[in-house]
């Protein structure tokens, strides 16, 4: 049977002394994690093993012995030898190594605790060994993700397991060689503790400035709670700036809170949010120095009411077009003058109403600059509901369009059918034929009559304002989608796989390091770092996103029947 | 074994009986095998009833009746079209018609009154009112349309009544038939100069192809006798009327009427000589008694 050493990088010069690790259970392999030197008291080591145990929850053992001479110490072998007495295990690995020759020489003595399993041949055979080599540091910090989802807890892999064990044993590479113990042990803290006064510094100030924001923000909350009421609530889910507002409120629940982050996503979680909302800050503080100079805002303020003006001159000129005979279509004039007149109203009303906002809008202007300091995704929520409130009018105008069109076909088709003599059959969802009465025929027919030929009319004022409104939600949606890749690129978890790679591991490359006949395998492990497109996938902040509510064909059938299209539809927390 | 097949052979007496004529049970005669009775029960015309000639021209004057109707209609509206009658002529005119009308139809009626007279006055009302409010959007209804277009599209709506139109029983009047003349007259009426004028051409519709049928069908059941004279008074009408519009329609229309009336019912009755349907217990079953005892 083949049996794997996981050894440390670190330790292939230490001098020798005691193989401390872990056998993993129900597989051949042991994983080394340090070397205890010598001199040393088998009682002391024993006793430092069943703290660190406490400490860390990962049951350490003895694994063996490690032999790396040096001038002056030969002759250790017998001695060696007689250490697996002193501490007891079914396996008791001999480690040994050459100053100048690359391999090592293992040997495994079975101590014989169970008689041997008769069903793996009984006598005992020369047992294969594979070295494999390992960065510690690496696999230290490294989080190996799984391909598919699997329970937390679970040691399903070998390399889960390794890693696994790895990542628990801090508490046993907190003796370095600096420390005055008892013990001297080689890992790969051993030749000093990584520490900055600057990390050390911001963790001890993060805890009380945590505390403060976190209440800061449920007086925030309970701020927010009024606007529960309903006629607010409902108008402060169509603004995207209280969307936006109720999301950042959330968001800084999750970072500032003082629980500590248990698991690694909670973490990546928490430093992806915190970077977003740095660059966020920093990109809205950008925009918000260029508004601000050579007077940026007033130019805005100037060219926005000839702007307006613009739109609705168009507006108007559009509809004398339709009030015409537009293309060549057969339309009813009557019905033409009507609906015309009736829009033009509309459009004169709004026009008065830009007038009479005019002098005041560089201020408003001005105050909602400001409101960019919150951050660049702020800026953009708060210009696509401008966006919304000065395209009002045309939203008002595709819903009359679209609720005209749509009583137009529904009584169409339920004409039709009594034209045919049959009838919508709500109980059965079906068309049955009926015998109408003579008077419900006449009047069916005469409104059928009027209904066709009208359409064309209204056929065509709902086209032409469905398209403009369609023009805008396709405006506000992009808006909303480069607002959607602020909230959820995950900066923080990039920059990690870009700058360190090992800390996001996918899974493990071994190269060959030394192959000779008679002695073991050695292989060097390498972390294989995730790929891109897995960091993105997995790692990506949900948001409120907004995405399209139904397919084109439905779309397609919604405009039509006449119904009103929402288009983007937002993913909210709750409902998922 | 049996292997003499076919009508002519003679029962096969083989030792276990003559052939039956199941399927359940296993016989040593193949399954194709019949025996001298085979088509026995065949029958041929059965139902084919022997017309005659007279008969035929006489319920013949129902369809010739309803061409004419048509012919009237678009007499009246070529009248008002090119000005020779006003709608106020038009409107008494389908005053005096109406109310003679309905009181023959209350006569005819007897004592069996579906609907009260109070239901017949509101739905007179409702007409009216409608269509009276109606009239001037109906009017400007067919402005932007060419007129060729909307000859054409009369033209199908009227060919549709005629060929949908509930002949067998006319009295609860047909949806399609009624609907299809109703868009028809719509679509003429639109043509005419006023909101008067759309508003007479309606109610002639109204009496022409909705109110006129139901006095002919009472007149039949109640006064055999009298139907074929109405229906040559309204044939007369039409190719009078048509031929004071434009005489070369009268003549087509009089010739319809006779190809109609008299040459059709003759094809008929001779064609009848060739009929050649075979009935068996092949047929599909019909039931015929009247299964309203089971649900009392």
């Amino acid at each position: 049977m083949v049996l794997k050493i996981f050894f440390p990088t670190c330790c292939n010069t230490a001098d020798s002394g005691l193989l401390i690790g872990r056998w993993i259970p129900g597989q051949d392999s042991a994983v080394v994690l340090a070397v205890i030197h010598y001199p040393f008291i088998p009682g002391q080591v024993k006793k430092y093993l069943s703290e660190t145990q406490n400490q860390s929850q990962v049951d350490l053992a003895v694994l063996g012995s490690w032999s790396l001479p040096k001038d002056g110490q030969e002759g250790m072998d017998s001695f060696l030898k007689d250490l697996s007495t002193i501490f007891p295990n079914s396996r008791w690995l001999q480690l040994s190594r050459e100053i100048g020759k690359r391999g090592f020489a293992c040997q495994v003595v079975h101590n014989r605790i169970t008689p041997p399993d008769p069903a793996q041949g009984g006598t005992d055979k020369k047992d294969q060994i594979i070295f494999i080599h390992y960065d510690q540091r690496k696999v230290m910090l490294s989080q190996l993700h799984p391909i598919h989802e699997e329970s937390p807890g679970e040691e399903s892999s070998e390399l889960r397991a390794v890693f696994h064990t790895v990542a628990q044993s801090g508490p046993l590479f907190l003796l370095d060689r600096y420390d005055e113990g008892p013990l001297k042990l080689t890992h790969w803290q051993s030749e000093g503790r990584e520490a900055s006064i600057v990390v050390e510094l911001s963790k001890q100030a993060s805890v009380p400035l945590c505390i403060v924001l976190t209440w800061l923000v449920s007086l925030w909350q309970c701020g927010i709670r009024i606007l529960n009421i309903w006629p607010v609530q409902f108008i402060s889910s169509k603004m995207s700036t209280c969307v936006q507002t109720a999301y950042r409120t959330n968001h800084f629940q999750t970072v500032f809170s003082t629980k500590k982050a248990t698991s690694h996503m909670e973490f990546m979680r928490k430093a992806n949010i915190f970077v977003s909302f740095l660059v966020d800050m920093s990109l809205g503080l950008l925009l918000v120095s260029w508004l601000y100079r050579e007077n940026h805002i007033s130019q805005l303020a100037n060219t926005l009411v000839p702007v307006a003006d613009h739109v609705a001159k168009e507006l108007q000129e559009l509809l004398e077009w339709l009030m015409g005979a537009p293309a060549g279509l057969k339309m009813n004039r009557a019905l033409d003058q009507v609906l015309g007149r009736f829009f033009l109203y509309h459009i004169h009303l709004w026009i008065s109403y830009i007038r009479l906002m005019s002098p005041f809008i560089e201020m408003i202007l001005w105050y909602v600059g400001l409101s960019a300091c919150l951050g660049l995704t702020f800026a953009l929520s708060v210009l696509s509901d401008i966006v919304a409130l000065l395209t009002f009018h045309i939203y008002c105008f595709y819903v009359y369009g679209a609720r005209l069109y749509c009583l137009k076909v529904y009584g169409l088709s339920s004409l039709w059918r009594l034209f045919c003599g049959k009838k919508w059959n709500v109980l059965r969802q079906r068309v049955d034929s009926c015998s109408y009465d003579l008077d419900q025929l006449f009047i069916g027919t005469l409104l059928f009559t009027i209904l066709l030929f009208l359409l064309p009319t209204t056929a065509l004022y709902y086209l032409v304002f469905t398209l403009l409104r369609l023009v805008v939600v396709m405006f506000q949606g992009v808006i909303h989608l480069a607002i959607d890749l602020i909230n959820s690129f995950p900066l923080f978890a990039m920059g990690l796989r870009l700058c360190r790679s090992y800390r996001l591991a996918e899974g493990v490359k071994f190269r060959v390091l030394c192959e000779e006949p008679g002695t073991p395998l050695h292989l060097m492990m390498e972390i294989n770092p995730l790929k891109c497109s897995s960091v993105l996938q997995r790692y990506r902040t949900p948001t409120y996103s907004c995405y399209p509510r139904d397919s084109w064909v439905d779309l397609c059938k919604k405009l039509f029947m006449g119904e009103l299209i929402y288009p983007w539809k937002h993913k909210t927390t709750k409902t998922d | 074994m049996g292997a003499n097949s076919g009508p002519g052979a003679s029962p096969c007496a083989s030792p276990v009986g003559p052939w039956r004529k199941v399927l359940y049970a296993r016989q040593p005669f193949p399954d194709n095998h019949v025996d001298r009775r085979f088509l026995e029960e065949l029958r041929r015309n059965i139902r084919v009833r022997q017309y005659r000639y007279w008969a035929v021209v006489r319920e013949t004057g129902l369809v010739a009746q309803q061409v004419s109707c048509v012919a009237v209609f678009i007499t009246l509206w070529s009248c008002m079209d090119q000005g020779r009658l006003g709608p106020s002529v038009l409107l008494w005119a389908a005053t005096g018609c109406a109310l003679p009308g309905y009181g023959l139809y209350e006569m005819l009626g007897g004592k069996d009154r579906e609907r009260p007279r109070l239901a017949d006055l509101q739905s007179a009302a409702v007409f009216l009112a409608f269509t009276f409010g109606f009239s001037p959007v109906l009017k400007t209804l067919t402005e932007s349309v060419s007129t060729d277009t909307v000859y054409a599209m009369s033209a199908v709506m009227l060919l549709a009544h005629l060929l949908s139109f509930p002949y067998t029983q006319p009295s609860p009047p047909g949806s399609l038939s009624l609907n299809a003349a109703l868009f028809a007259s719509v679509c003429l009426a639109s043509r005419l100069p006023g909101a008067l004028h759309t508003f007479a051409m309606l109610s002639w519709a109204l009496l022409v192809f909705a109110l006129w049928p139901c006095l002919l069908h009472r007149l039949r059941e109640r006064a055999e006798w009298s139907f074929p004279w109405a229906a040559g008074l309204v044939c007369a009408g039409g190719v009078g009327g048509l031929g004071a519009v434009w005489p070369g329609g009268a003549l087509l229309l009089s010739l319809a009427l006779l190809v109609l009336t008299l040459a059709c019912p003759l094809l008929l009755v001779c064609l009848q000589r060739h009929k050649d349907n075979i009935h068996g217990p092949w047929d599909e079953a019909e039931i015929r008694e009247d299964l309203s005892r089971f649900l009392s």
